[in-house]
């Protein structure tokens, strides 16, 4: 099954965030986290993503020759191609979907939060009801996995009034994303780009972006984290090995010895 | 604590000498008994066909365990160092290596499985395989303490980066740490010449023979050992 994916036309979006009220309706995220609303001197709301909030507009104040600008930023999972978040998981809760989908299995979540720690771009959130007993559970978006695993768009897309969001067949989408580049480019935005068209296996949300992608606060040049490879991918097979082996060792030491010492001979 | 005793005829005695406290004995069952369980929940996350322990409610009350038994295996040394701080010491101490550990070394092969302790250097309370583990475990206790403390009380405030090293790092300490288990636990229970272990470390006791054999530097000192070692070694160069 071919790779679907979100293409986020940041050089379209007006910040109306309807895609955040979309995101909290169909998910059914309450927004408690912020009855009590915190001024950070500007219009950006609410301030970070969280466990109730996996879908938020960041605004990127830039103030240059031309003037004041806002730079918009629909943040939420990259559905990478290759996620550490699904690698590090113990539990399945994580799952890569046929089509590129990062999906999340709430009841599987045993709380761990390696996910929240491994993703390269720092998404999935922990819903952290004790530090001391460590229970949490972890979320992040889905895509609206109900909807997108029924044929549908996500929500946001479904919702977004500026037509900045796509949903559908990721290599047509990165097609598009291209082709509108190229059409910012030449209306003078020479610094215009996709991003995440080849990083950590290829994102599953693709962003066209009018300045470079650290101007928006996005890493670079994401990188699956190196510890995970370490880990799971040396540490651990080498662990199996090594800890079988002292276990067959010790077997053929008991054999062997309990013949060539006996008990009653030892002082 | 002399033990007299009549069998088949023969009259024996085991003249027994104290070698660890009741604190002593019982920290390390308690050591035991929180390094087990910290082994067994860590494994559901390890092991493919352990895992659905580890998934939904399940897996929070391993993780709920794991915490449980993490506050004994960080308490127990604690409760050392305040309640025998000299015996604290005086272990850490004997632990530390010497130049005769290289002679123990060499033979150590012949010795576990031939039983040949004749050309052993003559040790000290603990032999350098015991200090080995014991220095091992000191600095097992360190990592496992460090990296799991970050590990609970440090996502999300201490950088990504650090928290994944301390994931890698919490593994490669059990594993290390699960491979010496297994060799201690089979050297305790199942390794005839090691039957002394055990009884010292249940009832605090070695028998004065076994501990003149195998740790004649603690019996003897470490000057009246040495010269008794000299001794043994020309009267097997002249008779052989």
């Amino acid at each position: 099954m071919a790779r679907n994916a979100m293409l986020i036309d940041e050089s379209k979006c007006t910040a109306c965030r309807g895609c955040q009220v979309a995101c909290k309706q169909w998910n059914e995220l309450t927004g408690w986290e912020y009855s009590k609303t915190v001024n950070g001197g500007g219009y950006e709301n609410p301030p970070k993503l969280t466990p109730q909030t996996w879908t938020r507009i960041k605004f990127t104040e830039l103030d240059g020759p031309q003037g004041f600008r806002w730079l918009f930023l629909k943040e939420g999972c990259m559905h990478c191609g290759d996620p550490a978040c699904v690698n590090v998981c113990p539990t399945k809760a994580l799952k890569k979907q046929v089509d590129g989908r990062v999906t999340v299995e709430t009841d599987l979540c045993n709380g761990c939060g390696y996910c929240s720690q491994f993703c390269p771009f720092g998404i999935p959130k922990l819903a952290v009801e004790g530090v001391f007993t460590g229970k949490a559970k972890a979320s992040k978006c889905t895509f609206c996995q109900d909807r997108t695993g029924n044929g549908m768009g996500p929500s946001c897309v479904k919702t977004c009034p500026a037509q900045a969001l796509h949903w559908g067949d990721r290599d047509k989408l990165i097609a598009v994303g291209k082709k509108r580049v190229e059409a910012l480019k030449t209306r003078g935005f020479t610094a215009a780009n996709l991003y995440g068209e080849e990083v950590v296996g290829g994102l599953g949300r693709l962003y066209v972006l009018i300045e470079k992608p650290e101007t928006y606060g996005l890493p670079a040049d994401p990188r699956y984290p190196v510890a995970a490879i370490m880990w799971q991918n040396i540490v651990q097979p080498l662990g199996k090995i090594a800890i079988g082996g002292t276990m067959l060792a010790t077997l053929v030491a008991w054999l062997v010895i309990r013949r060539n010492i006996k008990m009653e001979e030892v002082e | 604590m002399n033990g007299q005793g009549q069998q088949a005829g023969h009259v024996f005695q085991i003249r027994w000498i104290p070698k660890y406290t009741f604190v002593e004995r019982l920290l390390h069952w308690v050591h035991t008994a929180s390094f087990i369980p910290l082994v067994a929940t860590g494994l559901v996350l390890y092991l493919d066909i352990l895992k659905p322990l580890a998934q939904g409610d399940a897996g929070q009350w391993m993780r709920l365990m794991h915490r449980l038994a993490a506050v004994l295996f960080i308490a127990e040394p604690v409760i050392y160092g305040i309640m025998q701080p000299r015996r604290l010491w005086m272990h850490l101490k004997e632990f530390s290596f010497e130049r005769d550990d290289l002679g123990w070394l060499k033979n150590a092969f012949s010795y576990y499985v031939w039983g040949r302790h004749e050309a052993m250097p003559p040790q000290g309370r603990f032999n350098t395989g015991e200090k080995i583990n014991g220095m091992m475990m000191i600095l097992g206790w360190i990592l496992f303490v460090a990296s799991g403390l970050i590990m609970w009380f440090g996502k999300g405030v201490v950088s990504a980066d650090l928290f994944r090293w301390m994931v890698v790092l919490h593994d490669l300490t059990t594993i290390v740490s699960v491979c010496m288990f297994i060799v201690h636990l089979y050297l305790a229970v199942a390794h005839p010449l090691m039957w002394a272990a055990l009884v010292s470390m249940r009832f605090g006791v070695a028998s004065a023979s076994y501990a003149a054999a195998h740790h004649a530097k603690w019996y003897y000192g470490p000057k009246r050992a040495m010269e008794l070692y000299e001794a043994k070694k020309r009267g097997a160069s002249h008779s052989g």
